[in-house]
């Protein structure tokens, strides 16, 4: 075990906060970091890890345990929220994320938002494996929770295409989702905190390999401004893609955070955003993580360090035929410290 | 057709009311202007600008979403006249994203830059198994076979059904893939004929395959 000079997370939250440095900069991870190779050492495999809260929460700490990351992070799915709103999900295999079968919304009037939501068991699976993480490595490790945002939520509500499209041809229903759905992200967040999350990852993708800036700000960015009020506590954006044109939007939503990709040049965006909120990322998955070598990952590692970025971590859940060699050289090249 | 003409069809294709793009189509068929040059010159054209635009990050999906609707509108209206002159294509185009992947918004703005473009296009849908894509080759003979993936994991499954079209046939189609975890690299590796990093690229390819075979 490595000598301490900084837990994980104080380390964690630090970076976080863009406080003081430490030993090294922190490894967190706002995505999945599960790959087949470390179902195979825990034994715990998907689909069972996105359904049962003891699976998750083990399969999570994985990241900590044997990746060496400063933090867990248990839901490692996007389709949590879709099948408590009533998509039929398909929760995948090991080889395979989950993902929503169908769109059951065409009109705002077909959106049904249960009131026991928190109870239905694809939410509470998520709070109970924090619970239990909070418990078991709450003082040590940062735990970090994960809702999707009303934009994601409607992609699996409507189809992204529909949903994209009545951008232009109905903004009104667009806004009239997005208005009903925001009570989602806040109360699944709330209860993430209560949970025990020191921080609560909001993914919404409204990414710019889809939508342009003026589409984040003239729909979306009221309604982020509001969430962060209405949640309190700490909280990281991730939207994956493209996204160097809106860092400054992100900004003026208050977040704490954003996960961003490598596509996002880590020198200009530490530029761009001034210290005014802080970066957590960017070690590409397609060429480096997934497709490259532990050197090709200790590169762009030291390359994010020296730009100035303030938590590293994957850009993105890497894919499921990740190596482990890749994901520790993240954490080895963040040991040689500043 | 004139500059101005042409504006108008791309005017029409950003509009968010389908009624325009109807009106037009109408229009010019009152005042006799060819089918054939409607089609080609004024919605071609203009989904061809509306292709550079969002090459160029002028616009973004939601347009090429808008285009391409209003776009399959005005074929809709112009279809009885393009019946009368029998409108050749530029070329027969297969497409479908391969087993195990589900995603097809990469895919569909594929299909929608290539009808855009004058190809007629085959959609063999999302998850289709090698052998669907060697019977739909044997039965509808494309140029250019298109494959798609957006997760890591179908990647090898792209792998293998590149590997089996030659095979399987003594005049095989081009070849192009694309999708998020796709590389040019990757395509080099598995020796297929192209990649594509975004649907207007795939246009420019298949144009510049069908050339190199002498067809356009």
């Amino acid at each position: 075990m490595e000598h301490h000079l900084s837990s994980p997370k104080r380390r964690f939250l630090s970076g976080l906060f863009g406080g003081r440095k430490g030993d090294r900069i922190s490894v967190a991870n706002p995505t999945s970091i599960v790959s087949v190779e470390l179902m195979e050492k825990t034994g715990i495999f998907f689909p069972d890890a996105h359904l049962d809260p003891i699976k998750m929460a083990e399969l999570a700490a994985a990241g900590y345990e044997i990746l060496g990351f400063d933090s867990i992070m248990p839901e490692f799915s996007v389709q949590q929220e879709a099948e408590a709103l009533g998509c039929v999900v398909d929760w995948g295999s090991p080889s395979m994320m989950p993902d929503a079968k169908t769109h059951p919304v065409k009109e705002v009037s077909q959106l049904h938002i249960p009131e026991n939501l928190l109870e239905k068991p694809s939410i509470r699976v998520v709070l109970q494996a924090l619970e239990l993480l909070r418990k078991n490595y709450g003082n040590q490790v940062g735990i970090i929770g994960k809702v999707m945002g009303p934009w994601t939520i409607s992609y699996h509500m409507c189809g992204v295409q529909e949903f994209l499209l009545w951008t232009l041809i109905d903004p009104d229903k667009v806004r009239a989702l997005l208005d009903r759905l925001k009570e989602v992200t806040i109360a699944f967040a709330n209860a993430q905190f209560k949970a025990g999350a020191d921080v609560v990852v909001i993914a919404d993708h409204a990414t710019g390999d889809l939508v342009s800036p003026k589409t984040y700000q003239d729909f979306l960015l009221p309604v982020h401004q509001e969430i962060i009020q209405r949640i309190g506590g700490p909280t990281i954006l991730h939207i994956c893609g493209n996204c160097s044109d809106r860092l400054r939007l992100f900004v003026e939503a208050g977040f704490d955070g954003y996960h961003f990709e490598w596509q996002v040049d880590a020198k200009m965006a530490v530029q761009t955003v001034n210290h005014e909120m802080s970066l957590v990322g960017n070690i590409s998955n397609k060429n480096v993580l997934f497709g490259g070598t532990p050197e090709d990952v200790y590169k762009q590692t030291r390359y994010s360090i020296e730009a100035g970025v303030d938590v590293l971590a994957p850009e993105c859940a890497v894919p499921l035929q990740t190596p482990i060699a890749n994901l520790k050289a993240i954490v080895e090249a963040a040991r040689q410290g500043w | 057709m004139f500059q101005e003409e042409i504006q108008r069809y791309y005017e029409a294709l950003r509009e968010p009311k389908i009624n325009k793009i109807e009106e037009l189509v109408r229009e010019f068929i009152e005042k006799h202007v060819s089918s054939v040059v409607i089609l080609n010159e004024g919605l071609i054209g203009a989904m061809g600008i509306i292709g550079q635009e969002f090459k160029a990050s002028k616009l973004w999906v939601p347009e090429v979403l808008l285009a391409a609707r209003n776009m399959h509108r005005g074929i809709e209206i112009l279809k009885p006249e393009l019946l009368k002159n029998n409108v050749p294509s530029k070329g027969k185009f297969l497409i479908g994203t391969v087993k195990g992947d589900i995603h097809d918004i990469g895919k569909n703005l594929v299909i929608m830059m290539m009808t855009g473009a004058g190809y007629q296009v085959i959609d063999l849908g999302i998850d289709v198994p090698q052998e669907r894509f060697l019977e739909a080759i044997d039965k509808e003979r494309p140029d250019i076979v298109g494959l798609s993936a957006l997760l890591t994991t179908t990647m090898l499954e792209m792998k293998e059904v590149v590997k089996s079209i030659p095979k399987n046939f003594s005049s095989p189609p081009k070849i192009i893939i694309g999708g998020a975890p796709v590389t040019r690299k990757f395509s080099e590796e598995i020796a297929a004929d192209g990649y594509g990093e975004d649907a207007i690229r795939a246009v420019e390819l298949a144009d510049q395959l069908l050339m190199s075979k002498g067809m356009i």
